[in-house]
């Protein structure tokens, strides 16, 4: 892994250790409800300021923290238009079967990729460390995945033209 | 190069040719209805038309009374309409198919009304076996047969009109509907320049990445041989003075150049056939990239989901630590599992209905009786206070 990734996930992980610090928490508006407070920021004093990791212009998170909610938003590079819409078709993907992952966010803050939104249910469920390792995890995947995808496609690219050309042998 | 094989299989790789291999010449519906009247063990009368590529159309004519003959029309769009045929099909293209199994293929003149060629086919000389499904196929390629035989005409062929003020005049092909391409013809070489048009932004992309490839392979020492391509996002210069809407695309223009060395002896006929299919060829690659990508994608989507559900599981008491769990041999020998929250709750839920199901009917004095002689009686301390009904 590269020495500034490996600092800017180990920023991450530090910031969310911290951040998820999460309580079961009533809706102060409503009564007998429960509601992520980092989505409908009704009150001001249940929230926190929100954390703004980035690794460079095109590679950013933001950590969004609340007294019973954490939203998580992140930004993956794409150096290319290949990348580009490798990206988007991926994140796309994942956003479409967010059931499957339960903390993941359909649809992803303004002008970011993909957001997850993790609440104190979530870590009473789940283990904090474990959640926290798989939004470390999920970012590797995805920068890996995306560039494996891309030099396939490539390669895929290659053979074909070889075919091709082959044929006017 | 080589390090990035390891993406792909060497199944898939084989795959890929194999598919990349499958643009058949023949009509499959038209080498499906010759081989049901060829199979047929009664004479079949028959008067079918079918209808390929919204402009291609084939008459099949056969009759119960004379099952020996089976008339075949064909009208197909000519690849170029600047290149005026008087009648039918040209010279070449005739001799071309009367070349086709001459002894049982004849051309009939004049064609049926609306068609441009009709053949006699002759049953009773095909052969039996393998050999009579090799015949049907040549014969169903026919349509394919007359197109390359326009293209190689123009590509052998070159004439002082296709000159015009000192520059070399391009004639408009079309194969496919909605997709024509230009084919320049000059002394020296011939340049076929394809215009690039795709539905969807992601189809551009994969396409775009496949012509850079297509360049830089093509460019490479080990394909001398085969015609250069080259790939620009702008009109090349021979097309200058073609309709604008011709020249508007979004996937750039790839061009050929066909030396008389691609064009000479077997190497003609190969050159016409991937020229013909390069549009399908580059589509059918988009499509199965596109194929490729969702497949990964919901491989790695399995991957993501594990890692998430093993953090649930592990919450719920299916792993233990290994620190707290001490020695497992009791604990192997007894292994129930924990209930969850939600088996927890359900029993819950259960207990209740039962207990509101327990008495629904109301029986004078029974309750008493029951508190009497059915209550389980409470372990009570002899120090305290008991209750007496």
């Amino acid at each position: 892994m590269a020495n500034s990734l490996r600092l800017y996930l180990t920023c991450i992980r530090n910031t969310l250790e911290a951040a998820m610090c999460l309580q079961n928490f009533p809706c102060q508006e409503v009564e007998r409800h429960n509601k992520p407070e980092v989505e409908l920021k009704t009150s001001p004093e249940l929230l926190l300021k929100p954390i703004l990791i980035c690794r460079n212009e095109a590679e950013k998170c933001l950590i969004e923290t609340s007294i019973n909610s954490l939203r998580i938003s992140l930004k993956v590079k794409q150096a290319d238009e290949l990348e580009n819409i490798l990206t988007k078709k991926f994140l796309r993907f994942l956003s479409m079967r967010a059931e499957a992952f339960q903390v993941l966010r359909r649809k992803p803050v303004q002008g970011y990729d993909i957001s997850f939104l993790i609440t104190n249910y979530h870590c009473e469920e789940m283990q904090k460390h474990k959640l926290i390792d798989f939004i470390v995890q999920f970012m590797e995947d995805i920068d890996k995945e995306i560039s494996e995808l891309k030099m396939s496609v490539n390669t895929r690219g290659r053979l074909v033209a070889a075919e091709f050309l082959k044929q006017f042998v | 190069m080589s390090q990035n094989f390891h993406f792909l299989t060497e199944r898939e790789r084989e795959r890929e040719r194999e598919r990349m291999a499958c643009f058949d010449r023949a009509s499959p519906a038209l080498k499906e209805t010759l081989l049901k009247i060829y199979r047929a063990e009664k004479p079949i009368e028959m008067d079918q038309r079918l209808f390929e590529f919204g402009a291609v159309e084939y008459h099949i004519k056969s009759s119960a009374s004379d099952p020996q003959y089976v008339y075949l029309s064909i009208s197909t769009p000519l690849l170029s309409q600047e290149v005026s045929l008087a009648r039918g099909i040209s010279q070449g293209t005739a001799q071309t198919i009367k070349g086709i199994h001459s002894d049982m293929v004849e051309l009939i003149e004049p064609a049926a009304e609306g068609y441009q060629l009709t053949l006699r086919l002759d049953f009773y000389k095909i052969p039996q076996g393998k050999e009579s499904s090799k015949i049907i196929t040549e014969i169903a390629s026919i349509q394919a047969a007359i197109l390359s035989c326009q293209l190689k005409d123009m590509l052998t062929n070159v004439t002082s009109q296709d000159t015009s003020q000192g520059m070399y005049k391009p004639i408009k092909l079309v194969y496919h509907p909605r997709e024509p391409f230009f084919v320049v013809r000059q002394p020296e070489k011939t340049t076929a320049v394809f215009p690039m048009r795709f539905q969807e932004k992601t189809d551009v992309i994969i396409a775009t990445a496949f012509f850079q490839e297509l360049m830089d392979v093509g460019s490479s020492e080990a394909w001398v041989k085969v015609p250069l391509c080259a790939w620009s996002p702008i009109p090349p210069p021979e097309l200058r003075g073609e309709q604008m809407e011709d020249l508007s695309t979004n996937g750039g223009f790839i061009s050929f150049d066909i030396l008389p060395r691609h064009v000479k002896g077997k190497r003609l006929d190969k050159t016409v056939w991937n020229l013909l299919n390069f549009y399908a060829f580059v589509k059918y690659h988009v499509k199965c990239t596109r194929g490729f990508i969702q497949r990964r994608m919901r491989k790695r989507l399995d991957n993501l989901v594990k890692v998430l559900h093993v953090a649930s599981s592990e919450e719920d008491g299916y792993a233990i630590d290994p620190q707290a769990a001490g020695c497992g041999c009791i604990k192997s020998i007894i292994s129930v599992p924990k209930p969850n929250n939600t088996v927890r709750r359900r029993c819950r839920n259960f207990t209740r209905k039962i207990k509101r199901m327990r008495c629904p009917i109301k029986i004078q004095g029974f309750r008493r009786f029951r508190r009497r002689w059915l209550t389980v009686p409470k372990f009570s301390s002899p120090f305290k206070y008991t209750k007496l009904d």
